[in-house]
């Protein structure tokens, strides 16, 4: 390259770059604003300026017009103008075929400024860094302060998440809660994940001995996976997967340093839904007890408040449910022709379940009564219909009886349930046996009916299982005939305390053990008074 | 939640706003930096990002979005920000954005700020 006179002297450049002085602008203006000048000192097109990294040159800054590279590394097989300043490199788009040779003020003051740029990004990288490490810790400080706000689990997982990825500059990552003998997926981000993983995989040691294999289907298509375990008190509660660490050039694996991070930051989190499981746990208790107390009050609700009037009887009904919601029910319709119907039915199992049966019992029996008495075909009707609708696991053992007050007759179906017992004025103990099947077994069941008579003095009991197989601490129960020779004992008492002296009875029999099923009574006496005999 | 970055522009004279949605990561920060030098390049020295759809920023979507305050300053330009999440708030606090970038709660906010 021949020298060559400069084609601006050098009072004007000393005026330009006075003038690029007094504007205090930043290293890129300043850089910027010597280009300028450079490119006008040597009648250049366009100019770049590239700092040296490691055994390359990575561009600056370019000005004007010319094909510049982002990176040089063999720049004097470039074909470019070039000249080498302190700590970098320039390269030249000449104007014309004679290229003059710049001027070494220009390239003087560049040279300056390239090491004021490079200071510079330096300072600034570190304080950037610093500046992350207090994002960092904030985010520790964060989930930790979520201990206290965030109750949501669903909500939870997703900050958790997020942040980790974000923390540890991740393209990727998963969120995977315990659940029985597996780690099952609860959130992911920026792609696919595996839905379930066992505990025992032997993938899931490699993971947290940072040893993941190549062909890892945890989150296909990741190339460099960081997993460390979710716990608290020794107990694994999930585990945190972050994948493809960023940088400015493309993704690839994480620090050692990384590993620390992450694992304090999953320590927080541990805490942080163990306290959300707590809370959920909680609210659903909360929650089912809400419903069970409701579901007890519907049922109280269909038991009888008070009892009819029915001349020539005396009549009373009792339960005690074994939980706050039970299977049993009974009830006292009053009908046309002062007849009233009695019924005692006992559903299999107990709690919700049982209480929506005798809610539906009680309204079909209802709606039944309107237009059929009680015998086979009322019974047989209910029958389909409880059959239609329940769970055919599920089953009603149930005794209806009408008394006629004026002839002193019972009409009754015994569908499946224990026999009531009629206690004659005389002594003699008759069963009610006559029905069928209980409700809800066979669609197609078919039924008879029983009558009697009633004479004053007599005592019908009907009663549900959880009186006779109430149980002692000897396991031995309570039975028919303790029923039968306790009302032949009291019998002739007011029933309100023929009740009583069953209750206190059952309850000294079992001696402090728990109820096992409900307990009901529905009692009937001819009085003696009594019209019709 | 979309997680590659998707950029909206709107234009409304002598304002115009960047729309994002997704990870403001190194893809995502050169998708709003090309969408900001497109801007600057036709003259828009004042830009508003919008980030109601980004949850989630890392490091180097920081770095780049220095870079995009720095070219504006440097054009006697400004980069303003509305509708952050708290946590990418405090972030861009913590960071030094908050110095060189006003911060607004929403959009309407922003418009009315940058107007004033």
């Amino acid at each position: 390259m021949a020298q060559s006179t400069a084609s601006v002297d050098n009072q004007d450049i000393w005026a330009d770059l006075l003038g690029l002085a007094d504007r205090q602008a930043g290293e890129q203006a300043l850089l910027r604003g010597l280009l300028g000048v450079l490119c006008k000192s040597a009648d250049l097109k366009g100019a770049a300026i590239y700092a040296e990294s490691g055994e390359k040159f990575r561009q600056e800054l370019a000005v004007g017009a010319g094909e510049f590279p982002a990176e040089v590394r063999g720049f004097r097989d470039l074909g470019l103008e070039h000249r080498e300043i302190p700590g970098g490199l320039l390269l030249l788009n000449p104007s014309g075929s004679e290229t003059s040779f710049p001027e070494a003020l220009p390239l003087v003051a560049l040279a300056a400024a390239l090491q004021t740029a490079k200071l510079s990004k330096r300072l600034k990288q570190q304080k950037f860094e610093v500046n992350y490490r207090g994002v960092e810790l904030e985010a520790l400080y964060d989930v930790g302060l979520a201990v206290a706000s965030t109750l949501n689990l669903e909500e939870l997982v997703e900050e958790i998440l997020l942040r980790a990825v974000s923390l540890l500059d991740a393209r990727r990552g998963a969120l995977y809660l315990t659940k029985g003998s597996s780690f099952v997926l609860e959130r992911t981000f920026g792609g696919d994940a595996c839905t379930e993983i066992a505990l025992e995989d032997p993938l899931v040691a490699a993971l947290l001995e940072a040893e993941p294999p190549d062909d890892q289907d945890l989150l296909p298509g990741a190339a460099h996976l960081l997993a460390v375990p979710i716990e608290t008190d020794s107990e694994r509660r999930g585990l945190l997967v972050v994948a493809d660490k960023e940088s400015r050039h493309g993704v690839g694996p994480f620090a050692a340093t990384d590993r620390r991070t992450l694992a304090m930051f999953a320590n927080q989190a541990a805490i942080a839904l163990e306290n959300a499981y707590l809370h959920r746990q909680a609210l659903e208790k909360e929650r089912l007890e809400r419903e069970v107390e409701l579901a007890a009050e519907i049922q109280r609700r269909l038991l009888p408040t008070d009892f009819p009037r029915l001349e020539g009887f005396e009549l009373v009904g009792w339960s005690r449910p074994a939980r706050h919601v039970g299977g049993d029910y009974y009830d006292f319709l009053s009908l046309a022709e002062d007849r009233v119907t009695a019924v005692l039915a006992d559903v299999s199992g107990k709690g919700l379940p049982a209480a929506l049966m005798v809610s539906t019992i009680h309204s079909a029996l209802r709606l039944l009564l309107d237009h059929f008495r009680v015998g086979p075909e009322l019974i047989a009707r209910l029958n389909h219909h409880i059959t239609d609708s329940s769970a055919p696991n599920k089953f009603i053992t149930l005794l209806a009886a009408e008394i006629d007050p004026r002839r002193g007759e019972v009409s009754y179906v015994n569908a499946g349930h224990n026999p009531a017992l009629l206690l004659r004025a005389g002594g003699e103990v008759e069963e009610l046996e006559a029905g069928g099947f209980p409700l809800g077994l066979f669609a197609e069941s078919s039924y008879t009916g029983g009558s009697l008579t009633m004479a004053p003095g007599d005592l019908l009991c009907i009663y549900s299982d959880g009186i006779t197989e109430c149980e002692a601490p000897d396991e031995s129960e309570f039975g028919a005939e303790r029923l039968v020779d306790l009302l032949e004992s009291v019998g002739n008492r007011p029933l309100p305390e023929v009740v009583q002296a069953v209750d206190d009875a059952v309850t000294t029999f079992a001696a402090g053990q728990s109820q096992g099923d409900d307990q009901t009574l529905v009692l009937l006496r001819r009085t003696k008074e009594g019209v019709g005999a | 939640m979309t997680e590659m970055l998707k950029v909206n522009v709107d234009r409304r004279g002598g304002l115009a706003v960047i729309y994002t949605e997704g990870y403001i990561n190194n893809q995502g920060g050169e998708e709003i930096a090309r969408a900001a030098y497109d801007l600057i390049s036709d003259d828009e020295k004042n830009l508003l990002l919008n980030l109601k759809g980004t949850k989630i920023v890392n490091s180097i979507g920081i770095s780049i979005l220095i870079e995009i305050i720095e070219k504006m300053l440097e054009i006697d330009g400004r980069l303003s920000f509305c509708s952050l999440t708290p946590t990418i708030e405090k972030t861009f606090h913590i960071m030094g954005l908050a110095q060189y970038a006003q911060i607004f709660p929403d959009e309407e906010s922003a418009v009315a700020g940058l107007s004033e």
